[in-house]
């Protein structure tokens, strides 16, 4: 595909605001959603291989980590919303051709989904004590299932960049292939090194439940021990793993990746996977910390960055893609209704929520609020009601105009 | 002026011939369509259901709500969330242009939905987990919370289901802003029907979990309390639907009085009869509640309530797909001076779509002696498979079309008759030169044998 074909592709409608304020969003809530996955397939990892297991601690911390697994399923989906919605606004011609070629895949990929996670379920309904082997098989298939979601996720993207091939893969011989059944575009190293990067992310959420477990009262001291030892295994091996993959996506980019591997991005991902490598040393503590899980956020948005630097060499160096040139329709309203709902309404109900949850989980019994919690929730149920006011006094303006 | 154009922004086409794509993403529509409106409802009822618990300190109550909570997280959540993200896929997949027109008008709509979506999905968990382990007051604020962004969830989703079937000021064709596209009546009529019928799916998901209830006396009480909730819901979501008919213009009324199955409006009528004789029952019998009662009822909805209601709305807004300016096999068939979107017809009707089309193969480009059926093809991918099967299945299918005439001469002169020109008032203009439309009429002519020749 040549670029005027490639522009040609582009939404005629335009964007509301400037593609550079979507791209931030993307790269950020992108780097967020795959936390959430990291943290996901994690879980469930562990759920499972402490269901098989006969460590007594790897059995104890298979329930916790079931009932993390499906917590982090449903934050993975919900927060995947937003990348989703974002790249098919400003990456729209690569996004929807890499779906249409592989649309039974791409249709395939919500009901592999929806398994995955009625599987946990199952599993959690059925064999919360320990499990039936049904149940525990039932877990192995979600585990495997949502790891087959991933890489639907990964063949879409990775099609996307390669424009180059569309017409091969939709006239292959000149005749039209309209059934899109086929995975066209695969590269294992990078399937590999995002799912590996599970465990020193994993690794790191562990260490920051050993904190959090610490300040309740009547704490098990070698349990405690035993997840802050598995944290930082999981950190610092897994961070070796990671290394290893991404060496090896990097030896099989393709040719419009040339030179991509040792670049200034390619360093800063490098530097990222090695801090995870090293977090466990920098911060050790005898109650844990809840900073390597921020240190291992902050190493997932670098990488982010840098995946998305891989996807600009391509698109723009390769084939001279440019955001920037994208028709503007600036819609003020819509424009300021998100940032204010964002800020405003999701700002302190998310706050309220997890401050509650969060003193709840390590109160015994009931948790009564405190004044300051409580003002939190005042604030966002306020905000939602200003919200759906000015919604119905827009509206009715609108109307009347 | 002559469009001068090289090439249009036209995408690959998935043609799905067993099921036709169109069904394939109606299919995941009414699935979500079915679990958003149960979570939606449940939430508002559960919100009402939280605030009497506490307010009345009434544990059964409240362990209630947490098992109401607990169905919805498996039922609603994983089904809703998972569906919601599937319409995109399926709508990207069967519909890319319609589902890019609407998602970069209001892709700022869309993402403040989100922030909705995420508090409604974290207070569903904090209304589970937290049952019985925050003071009252602070379970109040979740519940209320969860229930109004749960809400204002279905409030922007209306205003841009709105848009897709028609803008709700004409003026947003010559202006723009998201405002202008966003509300209109049928904005307003749809939040009210779509709110009452909502409250009519929880009282039906409810019930399943009221038929798990021990406690006799608690047990009537919850069913009918929710056969009040689904009777009422049922009642005014119909008066609401109504109104909500006589808010779209006369084209769109005329298409669903001419295009729908003569057995639409009576079907929607008894299933409505139905739940409310359901719930009229409950009322009078609360003891007849159990649970494949329930769960019949909730199927019935499904397949007789929410399914021909959503294909009445895709057929009322035909020929077009989004915004009353893209068509529903993709093409942008009208200006919208407020974006600087130009209708392709033009440039379709003086160049033809092979020469135009990114996804052709060089050698179709120009039709010859040699590819005729193939370009034939080619074009009933394009122009017609996003609502035709091009065979003998699929939905419309070309094989049950002229009814049975395989001449070729007849298919071309109803195809330059009624298509070229644009005269069929649910089907897209199909602008055809001379030779696409004897291309064309040749291939669909040749089925039969095109079929053994594929196959």
């Amino acid at each position: 595909m040549d670029i005027e074909t490639l522009y040609a592709l582009r939404s005629s409608s335009g964007l509301p605001s400037h593609p550079a304020i979507f791209l931030i969003l993307l790269v950020l809530t992108w780097a967020l959603h795959m936390i959430a996955v990291h943290v996901m397939l994690g879980s469930t990892a562990l759920a499972l291989t402490g269901a098989f297991s006969s460590n007594a601690h790897g059995r104890r911390l298979a329930g916790p980590m079931l009932d993390t697994a499906k917590v982090a399923v449903s934050i993975a989906i919900v927060i995947g919303v937003a990348p989703l919605l974002f790249v098919q606004v400003i990456y729209d011609p690569f996004w929807y051709v890499s779906n249409v070629l592989s649309a039974r895949w791409a249709i395939a990929f919500i009901v592999v989904l929806l398994v995955a996670y009625w599987a946990m379920y199952h599993h959690y309904f059925v064999g919360k004590d320990g499990g039936s082997a049904t149940s525990r098989w039932s877990l192995a298939l979600s585990l495997a299932l949502l790891l087959a979601a991933g890489f639907i996720m990964h063949a879409l993207a990775s099609q996307a960049l390669r424009p180059e091939l569309w017409m091969a893969w939709y006239a292959p011989e000149g005749h039209l292939e309209t059934a899109g059944s086929g995975i066209h575009e695969f590269n294992l190293g990078r399937f590999l090194f995002f799912i590996v990067l599970a465990a020193p992310v994993t690794g790191a959420w562990l260490l920051g439940c050993r904190r959090y477990l610490a300040c309740r009262e009547q704490s098990d001291a070698p349990y405690l021990e035993w997840i802050a030892s598995l944290g930082n295994k999981l950190m610092t091996g897994g961070g070796f793993a990671a290394l290893i993959c991404y060496a090896a996506w990097m030896a099989t980019l393709p040719d419009s990746a040339a030179g991509f591997p040792v670049s200034l991005w390619s360093i800063v991902a490098n530097a990222s996977i090695l801090l995870l490598i090293v977090t466990p040393a920098l911060f050790r503590s005898a109650s844990g910390s809840y900073a390597p899980f921020a240190t291992a956020t902050g190493a997932v948005l670098l990488i982010a960055i840098a995946r998305e630097a891989l996807r600009h060499r391509i698109l723009f160096g390769t084939h001279g893609y440019e955001l920037s040139t994208y028709a503007i329709n600036l819609d003020w309203y819509s424009n300021a209704l998100f940032c204010l709902t964002f800020a405003g309404v999701g700002g302190f109900a998310i706050a309220y929520s997890v401050a509650i949850s969060w003193e709840a989980g390590k109160t015994p019994g009931i948790y009564t609020a405190s004044p300051r919690v409580d003002r939190l929730g005042g604030f966002a149920l306020a905000a939602l009601l200003v919200w759906i006011a000015q919604y119905f006094f827009v509206g009715f303006l609108v109307m009347a105009r | 002026m002559e469009n001068t154009t090289e090439i249009l922004g036209l995408y690959p086409t998935w043609y799905q011939p067993a099921l036709g794509s169109g069904w394939v993403l109606g299919i995941i529509a009414v699935i979500h369509v079915l679990a958003s409106h149960t979570s939606v409802g449940a939430a508002l009822v559960s919100t009402w259901l939280a605030t009497v618990a506490v307010r009345r300190n009434r544990p059964e109550l409240l362990e209630y709500v947490r098992r109401y909570g607990v169905f919805l997280l498996v039922f609603s959540y994983v089904l809703g969330s998972i569906t919601g993200p599937g319409i995109w896929f399926s709508a990207t997949v069967a519909s890319p242009r319609g589902l890019s027109a609407l998602i970069h008008s209001y892709v700022w709509w869309w993402a403040t939905e989100w922030v909705f979506f995420f508090i409604e999905v974290v207070g569903i968990y904090l209304l589970v987990y937290l049952a019985g382990k925050v003071d009252g007051r602070s379970y109040l604020k979740i519940a209320w919370i969860f229930g109004l962004a749960s809400w204002a969830t279905m409030l922007i989703i209306v205003g841009i289901l709105s848009f897709m079937m028609w803008p709700g000021q004409e003026r947003w064709f010559t202006e723009g802003g998201t405002l202008d596209g966003f509300f209109g009546l049928y904005t307003f009529a749809q939040i009210l029907s779509r709110t009452c019928f909502m409250l009519m799916a929880a009282a039906l998901a409810g019930g399943l979990i009221a038929a798990y209830i021990r406690d006799g006396a608690f047990r009537l009480e919850m069913t009918r309390k929710l056969a009040w909730v689904g009777m009422l819901g049922a009642v005014l979501g119909a008066v609401f639907f109504q109104w909500g008919l006589t808010t779209l213009p006369e084209s769109a009324q005329l298409l669903m009085k001419t295009r729908l199955p003569g057995s639409f409006v009576p079907a929607m009528w008894a299933i409505l009869s139905a739940i409310v004789i359901y719930f009229a029952t409950l009322l009078l019998r609360p003891g007849a509640l159990n649970v494949p009662l329930a769960a019949a009822m909730m199927a019935a909805l499904l397949i007789f309530g929410i399914w021909p209601e959503e294909r009445a709305r895709e057929s009322m807004r035909k020929p077009y797909v989004a915004g009353q300016f893209v068509y529903s096999n993709q093409i942008i068939a009208r200006d919208v001076p407020a974006l600087g979107v130009k209708s392709e017809l033009p440039a379709l009707e003086s160049r033809g779509m092979l020469a135009l089309h990114p996804f052709i193969p060089e050698h179709l480009r120009r039709i010859g002696e040699g590819n005729a059926l193939e370009a034939g093809h080619a074009l009933a991918i394009v122009y017609c498979s996003n609502c035709h099967g091009l065979g003998t299945t699929g939905t419309r299918p070309f094989g049950e079309m002229f009814a049975g005439n395989r001449d070729a001469a007849d298919i071309e002169r109803f195809i330059k008759g009624a298509l070229v020109t644009g005269n069929m008032v649910n089907m897209p203009r199909i602008p055809l030169r001379d030779d696409e439309a004897h291309a064309l009429a040749q291939f669909i002519a040749s089925l039969p044998l095109w079929h053994s020749i594929t196959r």
